[in-house]
């Protein structure tokens, strides 16, 4: 049995401890970057989750076309499923829901069976402040606020094996940590690999000093706590530092939007193709409060919608033979009102939908319950109904795809019934 | 004779203060001040002691804090920190410039508006369509912040700026340290976050008014401000809760009152405020988390009852109208004083400053929380009864004060300390002060156990180092952006449980190359507006090589630790005469060209930097001593890269990160 640190060493750049990084001379980094994998852990399964944060509008995101209602509620945001003058129709996927069209990207990987859709989904606690509604999720408790740990945390507590030996475990790409990851499981924000180094702008000797320095200190600490993350720092360094993060050339021809989620998901496909012992990951994506001038096939909303899943779409193209590994799933607070405001766009409402996408998904479905939008059907009159509660989802996905099976620590309130988006 | 006096002091303080207490032992026990510090048993000498409180109770020792504690005593030093009135003349010029933090809630209300609010007004002042409100356009933006400036309006980023500058300078030169220390720690106990809008515009003056005056007062008048203070009443949502179906009934004599209702906005005003009450109700947030996290903790014996009933004891709590931008706090303002403040308390209401307490919208039936019954029929006071008896609850003694100890002494305090400062607590009535005293005057805060074995956290890392280098701060945001970057974004953590108090959640690897990171951009100058003068913090002696910085530094900066892990260390790498080589050989260079004889070990000196002039003169070397002459030349006196590095190790090793 290799041990991990004899990998390291056998890695050939350990000659002066850490002093390749920072200001890493280009000719090693392009040498180094020859090698593939570079993690010496086994290949793990990976749930990736974005967080849609505003709350994306899901009736018009996948329209239920068929529905007069909607049509008379929505006069300049609705958009029919047939060609209408200059404007692009939506993209008919079983007859009754209808993708918006800046969304085309996705209908491959539905008609392939890999992307499944939940209608309906959404929180039981009804309230309609995205704070309330986001912390409720994230920590997966709907009705407690005081719940210290978010759900991906306990999700990473449940799957145990590797626990504190890889730092990269769980990641989450933002500034700072989401809700979803607070708790006393490992977990890290990173906002770029590029900043994995000890840097000395403008001083790259001093730098590689530096970090041999660093090295060395945190190795003799009587702490054990700083010693043990020193020690995986540098650890985690050196892997990072085997490819050359910042030039990295996605695969397949896969071509990522110029956008924060795209650049979010890349970094996380460098990750799962390095062999880093990632397991959860994490990223955002923002502007989904349309208030006002929401658009309809163009706009602003199709502006979002078109960068979330074309950057989905190279995410997934891009990770190549890693995909049977990865599930991702997207989330959002809730969905928005039936009817169009005055302002040309929706208010806070309550079940919106959401997106699946991997090999072990039951792909192919508008999966939940819509039922036709007639004020009588409307929760509190005005919104869609939650007729999936987001637990049912997101521990099916858990359970399914990472292999944990215990709900009542992932969400210690929920007792319903999983839905079968994921295939058994 | 100074040792003399001392002691003479103490024994009549004592034996004055045992004369008081046997008169008072039916009633609280009386104050009583620190005695002798029980350090010297534990090993102690009274300069580790003294470096031992400055970790524990400022945000890092300033050079030469020791001595100024010596000679001043280390209790009387303690009792003038528990004082806290210490005038900090030079901080106040420091703050005078920030115009923005003395504000009222209501004046930022009407000075730094909610985006919305913004937007409404624009609207209504036809300075912006509608139908065309493109929150995503540079153009639009442009327009919107130019409509504010005609109305002397600031967009809201500028206040939190200013609102987090202010931290920063309090924390690093306030005299008044530990004030700003329990600052900290009770604005984490009773969390509030900039995340929630609802709650953010109010978080400057809940710091400012509601946490920094009460830290070293009573637990229980602490714990009422919050609860009163518009910041928590909006973050866990009491401000909505009210007895069900408060739009029915007499309480909307609102609508009787002729003179209000021919105004046409308010009469829209209240259909649209019964609609809204029609749908609310009980909300139990705050109750479970004034329970659960702020008194009495998750297991201090409470049901699932209690909260529900005493979410009903709270109803009616709320927020005086702040808004004067023609929204509803407007016509709040204006109902309110259709009916004048003397009916208004005549008819059981309260108006408190910002915060109101509304009769209409509060529970009227008799409840049972803990054992005690609230009849429903004193309105605002069974609220305050409610959270006196929560203040008082024994477990809330054991539940702050564990929290009190694992800020001040370790991550896993003892039991026997523990016990002491419960009872302290419960003995005192919740006063803050005394629990310090009892725990300071513990031997279990000396034993060696106790020392360094707090983390600090990424603000406690940021604000050591400039205290420790004597630095000077201009742009105290740009610190800002460090401590975010080591994981600690101020002001917004989300959840009310606050940061976890505990070293496994500062450290992770992202976050601890944030730290090493910091040392050495620091060190180096690097962060743009804070300045400090490394030659001066040694009397401009200047150190003879990279070792005799190490010791020199060191010392400066961790005084009265045990350095020789650290030193011996680092010496050997600082002393090699082949770094540089190696470095080279790292590089995958050959260096066979590198001259031998060069004075690696101190770069800075005349040798070295001659060796590296006249390579750069013969063009010999290449790049690689091109490269060695860049570091040299940064050697220079005054820009001195050795020993800016040494500092910015020393700033992120191991042994700094704990205090």
């Amino acid at each position: 049995m290799t041990s991990r640190r004899g990998f390291l060493k056998a890695g050939g750049l350990a000659l002066f401890g850490i002093s390749l990084m920072g200001g890493i001379p280009s000719f090693i980094a392009e040498a180094a970057a020859s090698e593939k994998r570079v993690g010496p852990y086994k290949k793990k399964k990976i749930m990736v989750c974005i967080f849609q944060r505003g709350a994306m509008d899901g009736l018009m995101a996948v329209t239920p076309f068929t529905d007069t209602y909607l049509q008379a509620a929505r006069p300049t945001l609705f958009i029919p499923a047939t060609k209408d003058g200059n404007r692009s129709p939506l993209i008919d996927l079983d007859g009754r829901f209808g993708l918006h069209p800046s969304m085309s990207a996705f209908e491959p990987l539905f008609r392939s069976k890999q992307l499944s859709i939940v209608h309906g989904i959404g929180s039981p606690n009804n309230t309609r402040s995205h704070f309330d509604a986001q912390d409720y999720m994230e920590s997966g408790t709907p009705f407690n606020k005081g719940t210290a740990s978010g759900w991906l945390n306990r999700a990473v507590g449940l799957l145990g094996h590797d626990a504190g030996t890889t730092p990269f475990q769980a990641v989450s790409l933002t500034s700072a940590l989401p809700r979803s990851f607070y708790g006393d499981n490992p977990s890290v924000a990173i906002s770029n690999l590029q900043d994995f180094a000890i840097q000395m702008r403008g001083n790259p000797m001093g730098a590689n000093m530096a970090a041999k320095s660093f090295e060395d200190l945190y190795d003799q600490t009587s702490s054990n706590l700083l010693k043990s993350t020193g020690k995986e720092s540098f650890d985690a360094i050196k892997m990072l530092q085997k490819v050359d993060v910042k030039n990295y050339k996605p695969a397949n021809g896969a071509v990522y939007p110029n956008s924060a989620v795209a650049n979010s998901l890349k970094q996380i496909a460098q990750l799962i193709k390095m062999d880093v012992g990632l397991e959860v990951a994490f990223t955002e994506s923002g502007g989904w409060d349309t208030h006002f001038n929401q658009g309809s096939d163009t706009g602003i909303f199709a502006r979002n919608v078109d960068d979330l899943s074309k950057s989905i779409v190279a995410f997934w193209t891009d990770l190549g033979q890693y995909q049977d590994d990865v599930t991702l799933m997207t989330m959002t607070e809730f969905g928005r009102t039936v009817k169009q405001n005055g302002t040309g766009g929706t208010d806070h409402g309550r079940a919106s939908c959401n997106f699946i996408l991997g090999n072990d998904v039951n792909g192919g479905i508008v999966h939940g319950n819509v039922a036709p939008l007639a004020v009588e059907n409307l929760e509190d009159g005005r919104d869609l109904a939650v007729t999936t509660d987001f637990r049912a989802v997101f521990s099916e996905v858990a359970d399914k795809h990472l292999k944990i099976n215990n709900d009542k620590v992932l969400f210690p309130e929920w007792t319903g019934n999983q839905i079968g988006v994921m295939r058994a | 004779m100074k040792a003399h006096f001392k002691f003479l002091s103490i024994v009549l303080a004592v034996f004055v203060s045992g004369i008081l207490l046997s008169s008072f032992l039916a009633g609280p026990r009386l104050a009583s001040k620190p005695t002798t510090f029980p350090y010297k048993k534990a090993g102690l000498t009274e300069r580790q002691a003294a470096a031992h409180l400055l970790n524990r109770f400022t945000f890092g020792e300033k050079p030469g804090e020791i001595d100024e504690m010596m000679s001043m005593g280390l209790e009387n030093w303690f009792e003038k920190q528990l004082t806290a009135n210490d005038p900090d003349d030079s901080l106040k010029t420091m703050l005078s410039k920030l115009d923005a933090i003395n504000l009222t809630n209501a004046q930022v209300e009407a000075e730094y508006p909610k985006p919305g609010t913004v937007l409404r007004m624009a609207i209504k002042d036809g300075i912006i369509s509608k139908d065309s409100v493109k929150a995503d356009q540079k153009q639009y933006r442009d327009q919107l912040l130019a409509y504010m400036q005609t109305k002397g309006m600031k967009p809201q980023q500028e206040l939190y700026r200013q609102f987090i500058n202010q931290k920063i300078l309090r924390a690093a030169y306030s005299n008044n340290q530990l004030q700003e220390v329990l600052t900290s720690f009770w604005f984490n106990h009773f969390n509030v976050s900039v995340t929630k809008n609802d709650c953010a515009s109010y978080i400057p003056a809940y710091e400012r008014d509601v946490i920094r005056p009460n830290v070293l007062g009573k637990f229980d008048q602490l714990l009422l401000a919050t609860a009163k203070s518009p910041a928590m009443l909006y973050y866990l949502d009491n401000f909505q809760s009210s007895v069900p179906n408060a739009g029915n009934g007499r309480n909307f004599q609102t609508a009787q009152n002729p003179n209000l209702m021919a105004n046409p906005q308010a009469a829209k005003f209240v259909q649209q405020a019964q609609q809204a009450r029609k749908n609310q109700g009980i909300n139990e947030n705050y109750a479970r988390e004034v329970m659960e996290l702020h008194t009495l903790g998750v297991d201090g014996g409470y049901t699932q009852s209690d909260v529900t009933q005493a979410a009903r004891v709270l109803t009616g709590w709320g927020v005086y109208p702040l808004d004067d931008k023609g929204g509803l706090g407007t016509l709040g303002k204006k109902i309110i004083g259709a009916y004048g403040d003397n009916n208004l308390a005549k008819a059981g209401f309260v108006h408190d400053g910002d915060f109101l307490f509304n009769m209409n919208r509060h529970d009227k039936a008799t409840v049972t929380v803990l054992g005690h019954t609230f009849d429903g029929a004193q309105g605002y006071q069974e609220g305050v009864d409610l959270l006196e008896m929560l203040a008082h609850h024994p477990s809330t003694a054991k539940f702050i004060t564990k929290k009190i100890a694992v800020r001040f002494v370790s991550d896993t305090p003892p039991q026997s300390l523990l016990d002491k400062m419960a009872t302290s607590f419960t003995e005192h009535d919740g006063d803050i002060k005394q629990v310090l005293i009892t725990m300071v005057s513990s031997p279990e805060f000396w034993t060696a156990d106790a020392l360094r074995e707090k983390t600090k956290s990424p603000f406690e890392l940021a604000i050591s180092s400039v205290r420790g280098l004597n630095a000077t701060i201009s742009a105290p945001f740009l610190l800002n952006a460090w401590i975010t970057k080591m994981g600690e974004k101020m002001y917004y953590y989300q959840a009310p449980t606050g940061y976890p108090d505990k070293g496994q959640y500062w450290i992770n690897t992202g976050a601890l190359l944030n730290r090493m990171n910091f040392g050495l951009a620091l060190a180096s100058q690097r962060i743009p507006g804070i300045k400090f003068d490394l030659a001066a913090l040694n009397n401009h002696h200047e150190p003879e090589s990279a070792q005799a910085a190490l010791l020199t530094y060191g010392k400066i900066l961790m005084p009265e630790r045990n350095l020789d892990q650290t030193i011996a260390r680092l010496t050997p790498m600082l002393n090699d005469p082949d770094l540089l080589k190696k470095v080279d050989e790292a590089a995958g260079k050959n260096t066979q060209a590198a001259p031998a004889d060069m004075n690696a070990n101190d770069p800075m000196s005349d040798a070295a930097m001659n060796k590296a002039t006249k390579a750069r003169v013969n063009g010999k070397g290449g790049q690689n001593a091109q490269a060695r002459l860049e570091y040299a030349m940064e050697g220079a006196p005054g820009n001195n890269t050795m020993l800016s590095q040494v500092v910015g190790i020393l700033i992120g090793s191991p042994e700094y990160q704990r205090r």
